[in-house]
């Protein structure tokens, strides 16, 4: 079979496609690690990911730059445009979702969390890490059904890590606080507030992810507003 | 005996339509709703089961659609798929081609243009159309706009006019700068009106014919592939002027750039080949979302 130029182009789509999970797998692998730097308190793996976030900020730039070209100059239509149009936006998931590790890392430098409340973080972590994994999965797979399931589990997230927030408030105003030093607690709950926060937002990312997946497999923008 | 005739043909019906049920398979590659897409605005052209024939060729297969005044309907598909047919069935452009047989009904604004009786000139008149290829006449720009007018008779320049007072120099001045204003050839032409327009650009002329279209006062504006023989620049001028042109005329545009049609047109209708109309919808949702497989794969580039 003679080759002709949309060949080409359908071999691109499917580099962008494998580009953007080998990405993602770059950016899992740093959340995982940045979990394992908070858990162990250990700094050279938090320092690490830190390093690592250059990395992976040049590769969203790199990718983006891939949707540009085929956007200029394969005018892609249709599921091609919805594929390229999502995997644009989800690029810029996965590079906050990087931002978001690095952060972790930084409280882990920062001498990770007291444990001043009876807070489970590696559990938290492991749910929105889950939530990225089969998001991401569902991309690959266009697994438009995986998408939905992604978005209704994002409440239970939610709940966990209002949960903690809450639990470490109660904890504070409780207060046995008069045997710390009070600028210590300070920089402590407000690094495990974030901590709680930025794992939440790892998981709205992944909501993200799964509706822009939504849109490129259905066309169905529901997930989306 | 005769009875069991009568069950056997029984029989065979059922058998036939059996039959017919299989070959559904190709039927769902074209779904009724697909095509039966309702545009916001008034109908403007309502096109019911139309079927064209050249000879013993099937050209177009029983195209039901409604297109929408004041806006701008483009009509894509590969060679030989029956757009351009269908575009010269609106204004009986193929009752020039004797083996041409028409079924179905074509109304503009609820008259049967196939009906006996209907007046082909005045019908084209009401329904104007733009060529492929810019095919102004080797007269002055003055003359080509001011042509359809002439032969109309809605405004009189001969010599016997001229002779019996009954030109009107002026109303023609005035007819031909609105219609080149209108065109948007004006700026670059008014001061050689009486040039010969052969010697304009490619896209000039183009747009000079959209010009000697409008003169006369047209409703309904065809064109086929109006910009396929101009560079760039043109291109973006005729598609600039077809966009404004929406604002009071019903325009139908048959191209085959894709990006054209998507640049363009309010609602995108395509056609596949054997004739057929496959889709019909908003343009976005054609190039967006489109519901057939097919179409899909035309519109992406994928063949064969």
């Amino acid at each position: 079979m003679i080759a002709v130029p949309r060949d080409e182009y359908r071999e691109s789509l499917d580099e962008l496609r494998a580009d953007v999970e080998s990405m993602a797998n770059d950016v899992l692998g740093q959340l995982l690690r940045a979990l394992d730097a908070l858990e162990r308190d250990d700094h050279e793996l938090a320092r690490e990911v830190i390093d690592g976030d250059d990395r992976i900020n040049r590769r969203y730039l790199d990718l983006e730059g891939d949707c540009i070209d085929l956007i200029a100059l394969q005018q892609p239509v249709a599921s091609d445009l919805r594929f390229v149009a999502a995997s644009f936006k989800i690029l810029t998931d996965l590079e906050r979702i990087g931002d978001l590790a690095t952060n972790l890392a930084g409280y882990a430098l920062a001498g990770g969390p007291e444990l001043i409340a009876e807070v489970r973080l590696q559990s938290i972590g492991e749910t929105a890490y889950g939530q990225v994994r089969e998001a991401v999965d569902a991309y690959v797979d266009a697994d438009s059904e995986a998408c939905r399931a992604i978005a209704a589990r994002d409440d239970e997230l939610d709940a966990a890590c209002q949960n903690a927030s809450e639990a470490v408030v109660r904890d504070l105003i409780a207060g046995e606080s008069d045997r710390w030093d009070v600028e210590r607690l300070l920089d402590d709950v407000s690094r495990l507030l974030l901590t709680i926060r930025d794992l939440e937002r790892v998981g709205d990312h992944a909501v993200n992810i799964a509706g822009r997946t939504l849109y490129m497999s259905d066309g169905d923008p529901e997930l989306i507003y | 005996m005769s009875q069991t005739d009568t069950a056997e043909t029984t029989a065979n019906r059922t058998d036939s339509q059996g039959v017919s049920t299989t070959a559904g398979e190709t039927v769902q590659e074209t779904r009724p709703e697909w095509t039966n897409y309702e545009a916001d605005g008034e109908t403007k052209l309502a096109v019911d089961d139309l079927d064209v024939h050249y000879g013993d060729d099937h050209a177009l297969k029983g195209v039901s659609m409604d297109i929408p005044e004041e806006s701008v309907t483009a009509l894509i598909g590969p060679s030989g798929c029956g757009k351009s047919t269908f575009l010269r069935c609106l204004n009986r452009m193929n009752d020039r081609i004797r083996a041409a047989s028409v079924d179905g009904t074509v109304e503009l604004d609820g008259e049967d243009i196939y009906q006996d009786g209907v007046d082909l000139v005045e019908l084209r008149k009401r329904v104007g159309m733009v060529f492929q290829s810019p095919n102004p006449f080797p007269k002055s720009i003055r003359e080509n706009v001011s042509y359809g007018p002439r032969k109309h008779g809605d405004i009189e320049t001969g010599l016997l006019a001229k002779l019996t007072g009954r030109a009107e120099p002026d109303r023609e001045d005035a007819l031909v700068e609105r219609s080149l204003e209108r065109a948007a050839l004006w700026e670059e032409v008014s001061d050689r009106l009486d040039d010969n327009a052969l010697g304009l650009s490619g896209g000039q002329q183009q747009r000079l014919c959209i010009a000697r279209c409008l003169a006369v006062d047209p409703e309904v504006i065809l064109m086929d592939e109006p910009a396929s023989a101009l560079d760039p620049i043109a291109t973006s001028k005729i598609e600039d002027l077809i966009e404004d042109l929406a604002q009071d005329y019903t325009v139908v545009v048959v191209t085959h750039s894709m990006q054209q049609a998507a640049r363009v047109s309010d609602q995108t209708a395509v056609f596949l080949t054997g004739g057929e109309l496959v889709e019909y919808d908003d343009t976005e949702k054609i190039f967006e979302n489109p519901e057939s497989q097919r179409v899909e794969d035309y519109i992406s580039g994928k063949f064969g």
